[in-house]
């Protein structure tokens, strides 16, 4: 009894430009962002070509540096901005229509065929997640598949909400399309994305109830921030739009006239028969605005909050530039303040950043599912921000148990941690079929099958004693490394063809390949003392580690680890 | 002196709660009048227990003396035999053996028609307002126990004062100034580097400056290096705590050995003695979506969580840190009165909570709503869960329990 699908097709992306001319001359916009442009000309160094790749994008290989070295500022920001090589095909995706009550005389085999639908998207969630992270450790357009998770973050919406794997994706192809386009454009998209709509409950929102949800929201997160108005804006704001609703699968969304309260409403002083669009407009035309969308673009590429001068001048340079945010960040990555120590230095990443990144580092090839999983379990679940606020970032991210969950992450990709030998236990759960089973989104559902029930128990025994429910997430995580992935890595080969072979060259050139910023002198103290004792150990003499074969790459893989799991390898 | 007046206000707070008092019930004529939770001062654990999923509450506490009740549940509904009668309208679940004998000595509180007003029956919705202890749900803020943490703990910065035992970290303990330590298993919680890499990896964390434990998060002008730094050594600290904790607790309780709930609670037991300064422990057992062959499922699940818990309330009476522990079970919301056709019963609202523990009064408190006067086919709360959050958060951290639940709730005489 299959569902007759639909296809979508996804990501009808415009495919940029092949690669500019390094030599290109830039576009001359005004005599100061020239001005800035030579100084950022002046420190155009490896650590700060490094900063650039590691905050437009997923961190660099040391070939990347190279390039980007050769080529001048203003040149290699446009490629940034326009992308390195054309992206990856767009993903057709085959979405599950969602099975209707009537379609079922019985009540049974309705429920079976829902419980089909939901593994179905799950499924689907879980293909195009892995899409997603292919993009980033491809990382022909890095700054876009950034600025994706930006705006994810920034406009939020959940699958734990929305329940309508369609409706996510579209979404995300939505803020693909506007990643680097017009402030103005996506702000009015966002109040007619079906996911939006159901997840701020425009659905409830009519003329003769209105639910603030989303009129609140689009004022407090989206367009101007607390303080800039007042309640009564909002129950106003409200009513500007009603209407707007999803069709009943929440695939699309439509304007019902019917519900709609066409009346006079008065927001922020304005008074007026405000739609949805008016609505927009006006907080658009608010000065809040753009200081809003400017300091958390700069806070979150930087890391740091802008001083006043700097937010004033880069929130009238958006409304100069009628909401583009490429010359917003254009101008950003050739500021020459974007590269100053405070800023270096300061920000932690994200676990999509650091995950994403020490993969890239190490240059191995992962099943992106992996690092979805991955990502969720340090605290960042793509498709399933925490709150309407997104993800809170910086030092919210990083706890005790997130911190050494990075290191044990990275440990497993670079295979001397073993996901099981960590948990030291079987993944065994009774998963309950239903709603609630394996969660909405973590079961890595067409990679593995569960295993039948009596596997289960025999593997327990095997075990030992321990029956531990390790959640949908961690159990897909554990089956997935353990039944398809190891880690093709030659960290020998590596220093090898680096040339190096003694402690202190091993240990620098390592460090200077994994880490986004330079090892600090106490953690290479650490290191240097760990690969001495190392070598010791093997009997062998400096400069001559390499020479122990699989032992060598042993002792340099649980030096990789080390390195991976240092302070130095959260920032960036 | 001041127990018998805290006595007093807490019965009056009953009584007024919903018109009725409840006494315990007790078997043994005890004549400890005052709630054995220890004196201010003297540390106390709350234990979170939640059943994911929605546990049926008309299946867990049956209320068979009620004709609607076998109407209602035609093929679902428990025999008498199946049943262990607490007075001529109620009884346990035939499987929660060991709950009944800890009930008959006065360490099971039973609470009747737990809800909230307009009730949300989405799973996660209806937890977002169990964890946050508001409608609004995670627009709200913090979940209550961070926020709980912040009225009741500012200055402390001990990475084990809130745990989680399972996979994912339920919202209630979401903080940005007390983040809890979280794992499946505490053996588990480590850095998993070998002898010589760990020797580095504290190495290289343990550079930074004079620390100050009452800093709870990055300091001005830290720079965010001499943070991670920080959070490493905490992290290397905390998980020794955890680890020796559980490594050292003996106990002669056997725990079901085959069960990840028993196991976790085993866990529990071993940090609530090993004093390292854990005040919440969160724990999950899962699988209470039955919306199809609930009989069975049902059945096995009140086995289960009875051959987990009997267990853990008698390790928990070994000392007097287990004695000074509440627990609190609850669950998102409970079932649809009716059953449906598939064998099972659909999402549905108010249900029975529980509190455990050897300082607290057992019996049964609230009222039982009724099966007839339903709304749209569920049942109506009578009691609201922030009642029994209230009374935990008094009772057991000595705080005004508005100053966390941002309203005042009548407190339940059960602590």
């Amino acid at each position: 009894m299959l569902n007759t699908p639909f296809l979508l097709a996804l990501l009808s992306l415009a495919v940029p430009a092949p690669t500019v001319a390094p030599q290109a001359e830039p576009k001359r916009e005004n005599a100061s962002a020239d001005d800035a442009s030579a100084d950022v000309e002046r420190i155009w160094n490896a650590r700060n070509v490094e900063h650039l790749y590691n905050r437009a994008g997923f961190g660099a290989r040391p070939a990347e540096v190279e390039y980007a070295q050769r080529q001048r500022p203003v040149a290699f920001v446009k490629q940034l901005l326009e992308g390195f090589a054309p992206t990856s095909d767009p993903l057709f995706i085959d979405i599950p229509a969602m099975p209707a009550r009537r379609d079922f005389a019985d009540r049974d085999e309705f429920e079976k065929e829902q419980n089909r639908f939901r593994a179905e998207e799950r499924r689907v969630l879980t293909s195009f997640a892995g899409w997603w992270f292919d993009q980033m450790v491809e990382a022909k357009h890095p700054l876009q598949e950034r600025m994706v998770i930006f705006w994810h973050g920034y406009f939020t919406s959940s699958t734990r909400d929305v329940k309508r794997t369609a409706a996510m994706i579209a979404q995300n192809e939505l803020f693909r399309r506007h990643a680097l386009g017009n402030f103005s454009e996506l702000v009015h998209a966002i109040v007619r994305d079906p996911a939006m709509l159901e997840y701020l409950d425009n659905n409830e929102n009519r003329r003769d109830r209105p639910n603030e949800n989303l009129a609140r929201e689009l004022m407090e997160l989206f367009t101007l921030g607390e303080g800039n108005y007042t309640e009564a804006d909002i129950k106003e704001g409200a009513r500007a739009l009603t209407g707007w609703r999803t069709t009943d699968d929440k695939t699309g969304s439509y304007f019902q006239p019917r519900n709609h309260d066409a009346g006079v409403k008065t927001i922020l002083g304005q008074t007026a028969r405000f739609d949805a669009a008016g609505f927009v407009d006006l907080l658009l035309a608010q000065p809040a605005c753009s200081r809003w969308v400017a300091r958390k673009l700069i806070v979150h590429f930087e890391g740091v909050e802008p001083d006043e001068a700097r937010l004033a001048e880069y929130a009238s340079f958006l409304v100069d530039k009628r909401w583009e945010i490429k010359p917003l960040l254009t101008k950003l990555f050739l500021d020459p303040r974007f590269y100053r120590d405070a800023v270096r230095a300061e920000r932690i990443s994200s676990p999509v950043e650091y995950l994403v990144g020490a993969t890239r580092r190490l240059g191995i090839s992962v099943p992106p599912q992996i690092l979805w999983l991955g990502a969720g379990q340090l605290g960042q679940r793509l498709f399933d921000p925490p709150s309407v606020k997104g993800w809170e970032g910086g030092e919210a991210w990083i706890t005790t148990s997130t911190l050494l969950g990075r290191g044990n992450m990275a440990g497993m990709l670079i295979g001397v941690v073993k996901l099981e030998d960590v948990l030291r236990e079987d993944p065994l759960e009774v998963e309950p079929e239903g709603e609630m089973m394996g969660g909405d989104m973590q079961e890595g559902g067409e990679m593995t099958d569960d295993p039948p029930s009596d596997a289960r128990a025999r593997d327990a025994k095997r075990a030992g004693k321990r029956k531990v429910d390790l959640g949908a997430e961690m159990s897909g995580l554990q089956r997935l490394t353990s039944a398809m992935y190891f880690p093709r890595i030659n960290l020998t080969a590596r220093m090898q063809r680096a040339k190096v072979a003694g402690d202190m060259q091993i240990v620098d050139t390592l460090a200077d390949e994994l880490l986004p910023v330079p090892l600090s002198e106490p953690s290479r103290a650490a290191l240097l003392a760990f690969l001495r004792a190392e070598r010791g150990a093997l009997s062998l003499e400096d400069g001559r580690l390499l020479t122990a074969g699989v032992k060598s790459e042993d002792v340099l893989r649980r030096l990789a680890h080390l390195i991976l799991s240092l302070p130095e390898a959260q920032l960036g | 002196m001041q127990r018998s007046q805290l006595d007093r206000r807490t019965l009056l707070a009953a009584a007024g709660l919903a018109g009725v008092t409840v006494l315990c019930t007790r078997a043994h004529g005890s004549v400890k009048l005052s709630p054995a939770l220890a004196a201010p001062g003297e540390a106390r654990t709350l234990v979170l227990l939640q059943l994911s999923g929605g546990n049926d509450g008309l299946d867990t506490v049956v209320p068979f003396g009620d004709d609607a009740y076998r109407r209602a549940r035609p093929t679902l509904g428990l025999r008498q035999s199946e049943i262990l009668a607490l007075d001529d309208y109620r009884g346990f679940h035939g499987a929660l053996v060991q709950v009944r004998k800890h009930y008959d000595a006065g360490r099971v509180a039973l609470v009747e028609g737990v809800g909230y007003p307009e009730p949300i029956r989405s799973h996660f919705r209806s937890y977002d307002v169990w964890h946050t202890a508001d409608i609004r749900g995670r627009d709200a803020g913090d979940g209550w126990v961070g926020r709980l943490c912040d009225a009741a703990f500012p200055d402390q910065q001990n990475p084990n004062l809130v745990v989680h035992i399972g996979g994912n970290v339920p919202y209630a303990l979401h903080s940005t100034s007390h983040p809890p330590a979280s794992f499946v298993n505490p053996r588990a919680y480590r850095w998993a580097g070998g002898e010589s890499e760990t020797e580095a990896y504290e190495q290289a964390g343990g550079m930074q400056p004079e620390r100050d434990e009452k800093q709870p998060k990055k300091r001005a002008g830290e720079s965010s290096l001499d943070f991670l730094r920080r959070v490493l050594a905490d992290g290397q600290s905390s998980s020794e705590q955890v680890r020796r904790a559980v490594a050292a607790y003996r106990t002669p309780i056997a725990y079901p050995a085959n069960d990840a709930l028993a196991q976790s609670l085993a866990d529990v037991a071993a940090l609530v003695n090993g004093g390292i300064g854990s005040r919440v422990i969160s724990v999950e057992m899962g699988g209470f979506d039955t919306h199809t062959d609930e009989r069975n499922r049902h059945d096995q699940l009140m086995r289960a969580l009875d051959a987990a818990l009997g267990p853990f309330l008698d390790d928990l009476g070994r000392s007097a840190a287990g004695r000074n522990t509440l627990v609190l079970m609850f669950s998102e919301f409970g079932r649809r009165v009716a059953e449906n056709g598939a064998r099972g019963t659909d999402h549905g609202v108010a249900g029975p909570m529980f509190a455990f523990g050897h300082g607290i009064k057992g019996g049964r408190y609230g009222v039982h709503p009724s099966l007839e006067k339903l709304d749209d086919g569920d049942l109506v709360h009578t009691t609201d869960f922030r009642s029994v959050y209230a009374t935990a958060i008094e009772r057991c951290f000595d705080l005004k329990s508005e100053k966390v639940l941002g309203a005042k709730y009548p407190l339940i005489a059960f602590a």
